[in-house]
C-alpha cells in the first residue's frame, strides 16, 4: 500500500471515521485522503457501506468516532448545508431532484445559494441576472439546455442523473461526491456520463462511488477499496487491479460471474 | 395521601383509555403510514352507537354491537376511500380523513343534537369498588381499566402467540416481501385499520357512559391523542403506552392541585412581585389541567424531538 | 396574451370590487368584508400548506392572535393614543409575526403528520388557556373595542370598514404574489418538493420553514386583525379548531397548487354559508361532504381542475365535450338533490321540534313540512323521491363518464389526476 501523505494538498481527509447503527458496526476506522484536484473512486462489493460513508462525509449520518476534514478544516459533526457551505457538494445514488419544478429552477437554487441569497425576499428573481446567467451556464455545461422549462420529473433517467450532477456544481463546490453517477444507465449513456463528469469536474476534486471499472479506469486516477467498513487498499487502478488481496476481496468475485 | 391514591387511580384509568385509543392510531400508521384523523371520531361514533343501541337493546349489547360496527366502517373507509387518494400522499390521505372526521361529526349532530345525550351506565354497575379514606372509589373506572386491559392481553397474544399475528407483524415491516410469501396483505391492512377503528368504538361505548357523551367528544379526545402519539412517538405501541399512562397522570393530578407560578416565585422570596404580574404568573395549575399535555408536547419536542420511543422522522 | 388577459381580468375585478359594494345592502357589504378576510386568511394558509407543503391544521392560532393585538391596539387608542386607525393591522402582523416564530419554531422541528399534529395542538394549547387568562384575553367573555375616527375618517359605517380591508386584502395579496417570485418564494417550492436536496444544496431547512410559518402566520395576522377592526370584538372561540378546519377546507376546495385557488374556496364557500346557513342547519355537514368528495374525485380542488382544462382544451374541444359535461352535471345535480333531501329530512326528524310534535302526537310520527310541501313519515311518496333522484342521477353519470373518457381519449389526452368532472359520488368505479 503506497499512501502518499502531503497533507497540505488533501482535499478531504478522514481519520479512522468509525460509525455503528446501535450494536452493528458498519465503518470501522476508515482512514482516506483524497488528494485536490485528484479523481478518486471508491469501490467495494455490495454492503461494504461505500453509501454509508458518502453520508458520513457529507453530513447525513454523524459520525460515532474519528475525524473528518474538508480542506484541513475539521467538517465533524457539522450539518450538511454547513458541510455544503464549506465546499463540498453530493449527488445521490437515487434519484434526488425536484421533481415538480423546472430543470432551470432546479439548478437556479443551488446557484442562489452560492450567491448567498438565502432568504432573498425582496427582489424577484427574474432580474437577477447574473444568477440567471450562471444557471444557463451550468444548464449548458450539463446539456439540458433544450430542456431547460420541462418539469424536472418528465426528464428521462440519464437527463435526470445529469441534472443531478449539475445541481452538486451549482454551489460552487470543490470538493465534489458522486454516488453512482452511471447506475443502471446504458453503454453508450455511461460513455456520455463520463465525458460530462470528466469535463464538469475539470480542476476540481471529486470523489465517487462506481461499480463500472471501465468508468473508474478511464476516470480515476487513484482507487481505493473499501471492504466491510474498512479500506483495504488505495492505489493507482492498474496497480489496484493487480492486487492479490483486492482480487481476492472484491474483483475475484466479479471475475468469476 | 388520599389526594395521591385517588389521583393515580384516575390517572392510570385515563391513560389506559387513552392508550385504547391511541393504540390503534398507532398501529394503524405504523404499517400503513396513515394517520387516521377522525380516529378519535370512531371513538365517539362507538359512544353514540352505544347509546344508541343501549336505550332499545340494554347497555351489554350496546357493548358489543357498537364496536363491531365501527370497525365495520373502519374497514369500509380502508378498502374503498383512502385507495382512491393514496397516489396523491400521505397529505392528502390526512386531508381525506381531516373530512370525514368533519362529516361524522356533522352526522351526529344531524342525528343526535348539538348537546349531550344521557348515555348512563347500568345501575348494577353503578357501585362503589372500594372505601379509601371515607371516599367511595366508583366501580365503573376500574372497569374501565379492566376493559383496556383484557383487550391489550387478547391483542397481544393474538400478536404475539398466533399464526395470524405473525402475518401481520411480517406486513408491518416488510409488506412487499408478506405479499411476496402469498399472504393477502390488502386484506391484512383492512383487518388492522378495521380492529384499531373497533378499539376506540369500544373505547367509546365504554367511556361514554362515564365521561359526557357530546358531538365534540370526538375532537377533545382527539387532540389528546395526538398529543400522546407526538409525545410518545408514532407507530411505537410502547412510546404510546408510556405516553397515555404519563398524560393521564399528569391531568389527573393537575386538576388538584392549586399551585402557580406565583407559588413557585414565592419560595424564593419573590412571590409579592410574581402576584403584581398576574395573567399567567397567578394562574393555577388546576385551572389549565386542560393546557398540561400541549405544555409536555412542547417540552418533549425539545428535548427529544422524535418522541420518547420514536426513531428519527 | 395570457398575461394580458390577467391583467385584464384582475384589474376588471378591482374595479368591481371598488365601483359596487356602494350600491348594495348592508348584508352584502358584510359578507363583502368576511369573504375579503376569509380570501386573505386562505391565501396566507396557503403559502405554507400548499406552497411549502406544510399541512397545518392550527392557523386560527394566529389568526385570533392578530385579532387580539389589534384590539389591544384599538383599546390603546380609545385611552388616548395618537395612531393612525387604517393602520391597525400592523398590530395583527406584527403579533401574528412573533408567535408564528415561536410556533413554527417548534412546528418546524417535526415534519410530514408529525408537523400537522404539533400545529393542531399549538392552537389547542391557546384554544384551553386563553379562556383563563383576564389581562390580555379578557377571560371567556373576550374583550372589546370601538373604532376611532381618524382625520376625516370616522370608520362608523360598514362601506368604510368594507374599503379599509379591502386596502389592506389587496396590499397583502399583492406582497403575497411578489413572494412568490423572489428568491425565498422558489425556495419554498423546493422545500415542498425534497427538503433533504434543499440541505445539500446549502439551505438551512429548518431557519427556512421557521421563515415560511412566520410569514404566513403574520398575513393570517393581518386577516384576524381586519377581522377585529370588523367586529370590535374578539374572545377566546377564535382560536376554535372550526375556524382552522374552515381554512383548510376552503383553502383544498379551492385547490392548493394554484396561486389564487384559496380565493376560489375562501369565496364560495363564505358566500354559501351567508346564503344558505340561515336556511338549514346541516351547511357544515354539506361542507365536510363537498371537501370529500373533492378530495377523492378532483385532489387538485376546483382551480386545479379549471386549470388542467385551460391548459389542455383549446376551441374546438369544447364543442365535442359540452354535450356531456351538461349530461353530467345534470347528474350531479340530482344526485345532489336527493342528498340534501335525505340530509334535510333527518334534519326535521330527528330535530327538537318534531320530537316535540311526537309528543304531542303521543307516539304516532306525524307529516312535517319541507321544501314548502308536507311529508309522510312513511309516505311512498316521501322515499320514493329519493331513490328516483339518486337513480336517474347515478345512471346519468355513469354514461357520461364514459363519454368523456371517449372524447379525451379521442382527443389524444391522457386522462390525468383531477381532470374527472369533481362531481358526485356513484362515479366511483
Amino acid at each position: 500500500m503506497t499512501r502518499k501523505t502531503t497533507p497540505r494538498t488533501s482535499a478531504l481527509q478522514l481519520t479512522d471515521v468509525t460509525k455503528s447503527f446501535g450494536e452493528i458496526s458498519v465503518m470501522k476506522g476508515v482512514n482516506l485522503d483524497v488528494e485536490a484536484g485528484e479523481r478518486h473512486a471508491v469501490i467495494g462489493p455490495n454492503g461494504a457501506g461505500k453509501s454509508t460513508l458518502f453520508n458520513l462525509i457529507s453530513g447525513l449520518f454523524a459520525v460515532s468516532g474519528g475525524d473528518i476534514c474538508l480542506n484541513g478544516r475539521s467538517i465533524t459533526g457539522l450539518p450538511p448545508h454547513r458541510i455544503n457551505r464549506s465546499g463540498l457538494a453530493r449527488s445521490f445514488q437515487i434519484t434526488n431532484i425536484f421533481h415538480r419544478l423546472s430543470v432551470f429552477e432546479n439548478l437556479r437554487i443551488g446557484v442562489l445559494a452560492r450567491h448567498g441569497v438565502r432568504f432573498g425576499l425582496f427582489q424577484p428573481v427574474s432580474r437577477m441576472r447574473a444568477i440567471n446567467e450562471e444557471t444557463v451556464d451550468i444548464l449548458e455545461r450539463v446539456g439540458l439546455e433544450p430542456r431547460a422549462d420541462h418539469l424536472a420529473g418528465d426528464l428521462t433517467y440519464s437527463e435526470q442523473r445529469a441534472l443531478e450532477i449539475g445541481m452538486t456544481l451549482t454551489t460552487g463546490a470543490d470538493v465534489i461526491l458522486l454516488d453512482e453517477p452511471t447506475a443502471g444507465m446504458s453503454r453508450e449513456e455511461t460513455a456520455k456520463a463520463v465525458e460530462l463528469i470528466r469535463s464538469v469536474t475539470e480542476g476540481k476534486t471529486l470523489l465517487m462511488v462506481e461499480h463500472d471499472m471501465s468508468v473508474v479506469f478511464s476516470l480515476c486516477d487513484r482507487v481505493s477499496v473499501l471492504v466491510y467498513g474498512s479500506i483495504l487498499a488505495t492505489d493507482t487502478p492498474e496497480r489496484i487491479s493487480a492486487n492479490r488481496q483486492v482480487q481476492e476481496a472484491y474483483l475475484g468475485e466479479e471475475a468469476a460471474t | 395521601m388520599e389526594f395521591v391514591i385517588i389521583s393515580a387511580l384516575n390517572g392510570v384509568t385515563y391513560g389506559l383509555l387513552l392508550f385504547m385509543v391511541s393504540a390503534g392510531l398507532t398501529l394503524i400508521f405504523g404499517m400503513m403510514g396513515v394517520l387516521n384523523f377522525a380516529h378519535a371520531s370512531f371513538y365517539m361514533l362507538g359512544a353514540y352507537i352505544a347509546y344508541a343501541v343501549s336505550s332499545y337493546f340494554g347497555f351489554w349489547t350496546g357493548l358489543i354491537v357498537a364496536p363491531v360496527i365501527v370497525g365495520i366502517v373502519g374497514m369500509l373507509v380502508e378498502r374503498y376511500l383512502l385507495p382512491r387518494v393514496h397516489a396523491h400522499g400521505h397529505a392528502h390521505e390526512l386531508l381525506l380523513t381531516f373530512g370525514l372526521a368533519m362529516i361524522i361529526e356533522e352526522l351526529i349532530k344531524l342525528f343526535f343534537g348539538d348537546f349531550p345525550v344521557n348515555y348512563q351506565m347500568p345501575d348494577n354497575l353503578r357501585f362503589a369498588a372500594f372505601t379509601v379514606f371515607g371516599t367511595d372509589y366508583p366501580f365503573y373506572r376500574l372497569f374501565i381499566g379492566a376493559t383496556a386491559i383484557t383487550m391489550f392481553a387478547l391483542l397481544w397474544f393474538l400478536l404475539a402467540r398466533t399464526r395470524i399475528g405473525i402475518v401481520v407483524r411480517a406486513a408491518e415491516r416488510l409488506p412487499a416481501m408478506a405479499e411476496a410469501l402469498g399472504h393477502n396483505i390488502p386484506v391484512v391492512f383492512m383487518g388492522v385499520f378495521g380492529v384499531g377503528a373497533a378499539l376506540a368504538g369500544l373505547a367509546g361505548a365504554v367511556a361514554g357512559a362515564f365521561y359526557p357523551t357530546n358531538p365534540n367528544m370526538g375532537l377533545e379526545l382527539g387532540v389528546i391523542v395526538f398529543v400522546v402519539v407526538v409525545v410518545g412517538g408514532l407507530g411505537s405501541l410502547k412510546g404510546s403506552l408510556l405516553a397515555s399512562l404519563l398524560i393521564g397522570l399528569f391531568s389527573s393530578y393537575s386538576v388538584g392541585l392549586d399551585w402557580s407560578l406565583a407559588g413557585l416565585f414565592g419560595l424564593v422570596g419573590l412571590g409579592d412581585w410574581a402576584q403584581s404580574i398576574g395573567g399567567l404568573m397567578t394562574l393555577e395549575l388546576s385551572s389549565v389541567s386542560a393546557t398540561i399535555p400541549f405544555a409536555l408536547m412542547l417540552i418533549v419536542l425539545l428535548v427529544r424531538p422524535a418522541g420518547l420511543m420514536g426513531e428519527r422522522n | 396574451m395570457t398575461n394580458m388577459r390577467n391583467i385584464l381580468l384582475i384589474a376588471a375585478v378591482l374595479v368591481a370590487l371598488v365601483a359596487v359594494p356602494p350600491f348594495l345592502g348592508l348584508g352584502w357589504q358584510n359578507a363583502l368584508v368576511n369573504i375579503l378576510i376569509a380570501s386573505l386568511f386562505a391565501l396566507a394558509f396557503n403559502l405554507l400548506s400548499g406552497q411549502a407543503g406544510l399541512l397545518s391544521f392550527g392557523h386560527a392560532a394566529y389568526f385570533g392572535m392578530g385579532a387580539f393585538a389589534t384590539l389591544h391596539l384599538m383599546l390603546a387608542i380609545e385611552d388616548g393614543l395618537s395612531f393612525p386607525t387604517p393602520l391597525l393591522p400592523l398590530a395583527g402582523a406584527a403579533m401574528g409575526l412573533l408567535i408564528g416564530v415561536v410556533a413554527g419554531f417548534f412546528a418546524t422541528m417535526r415534519s410530514g403528520v408529525y408537523f400537522a399534529l404539533v400545529t393542531l395542538a399549538i392552537a389547542e394549547l391557546f384554544h384551553s388557556l386563553t379562556p383563563h387568562l383576564q389581562g390580555f384575553f379578557g377571560g371567556e367573555s373576550g374583550i372589546s373595542s370601538m373604532r376611532m375616527p381618524w382625520q376625516g375618517f370616522v370608520f362608523g359605517t360598514v362601506l368604510e370598514v368594507y374599503y379599509l380591508t379591502l386596502f389592506w386584502v389587496v396590499l397583502s395579496v399583492m406582497a403575497l404574489w411578489a413572494y412568490t417570485r423572489t428568491p425565498f418564494g422558489r425556495l419554498t417550492l423546493a422545500l415542498r418538493d425534497n427538503e433533504q436536496r434543499v440541505r445539500f444544496l446549502g439551505y438551512n431547512a429548518h431557519t427556512s420553514k421557521v421563515i415560511i410559518f412566520a410569514v404566513s402566520a403574520m398575513f393570517s395576522g393581518v386577516a384576524g386583525g381586519l377581522q377585529a377592526i370588523s367586529n370590535e370584538t374578539a374572545n377566546y372561540a377564535l382560536f376554535s379548531s372550526h375556524i382552522s378546519a374552515q381554512v383548510v377546507l376552503q383553502t383544498f376546495v379551492g385547490g392548493a397548487t394554484i396561486f389564487f385557488g384559496p380565493v376560489v374556496g375562501a369565496v364560495s364557500f363564505t358566500l354559501f354559508a351567508y346564503l344558505v346557513s340561515d336556511l338549514t342547519r346541516s351547511w357544515l355537514f354539506y361542507q365536510g361532504l363537498i371537501f370529500v368528495l373533492v378530495m377523492l374525485f378532483a385532489p387538485t380542488g376546483i382551480g386545479g381542475v379549471v386549470q388542467h382544462h385551460l391548459r389542455n382544451v383549446r376551441r374546438d374541444d369544447w364543442l365535442l365535450l359540452a354535450g356531456p359535461y351538461a349530461l353530467a352535471a345534470t347528474g350531479g345535480v340530482l344526485i345532489a338533490g336527493a342528498v340534501i333531501y335525505l340530509t334535510e329530512t333527518v334534519a326535521v326528524l330527528f330535530g327538537e321540534e318534531y320530537a316535540v310534535q311526537i309528543r304531542n302526537a303521543e307516539g304516532s310520527l306525524p307529516a312535517y313540512e319541507m321544501f314548502g310541501a308536507w311529508w309522510e313519515p312513511f309516505g311512498i311518496a316521501t322515499w320514493l323521491v329519493p331513490v328516483v333522484l339518486l337513480a336517474a342521477g347515478g345512471a346519468i353519470l355513469v354514461k357520461s363518464r364514459g363519454n368523456i373518457l371517449k372524447c379525451w381519449e379521442k382527443m389524444g389526452r391522457e386522462v390525468g389526476e383531477g381532470a374527472h368532472e369533481p362531481a358526485a359520488p356513484g362515479v366511483a368505479k
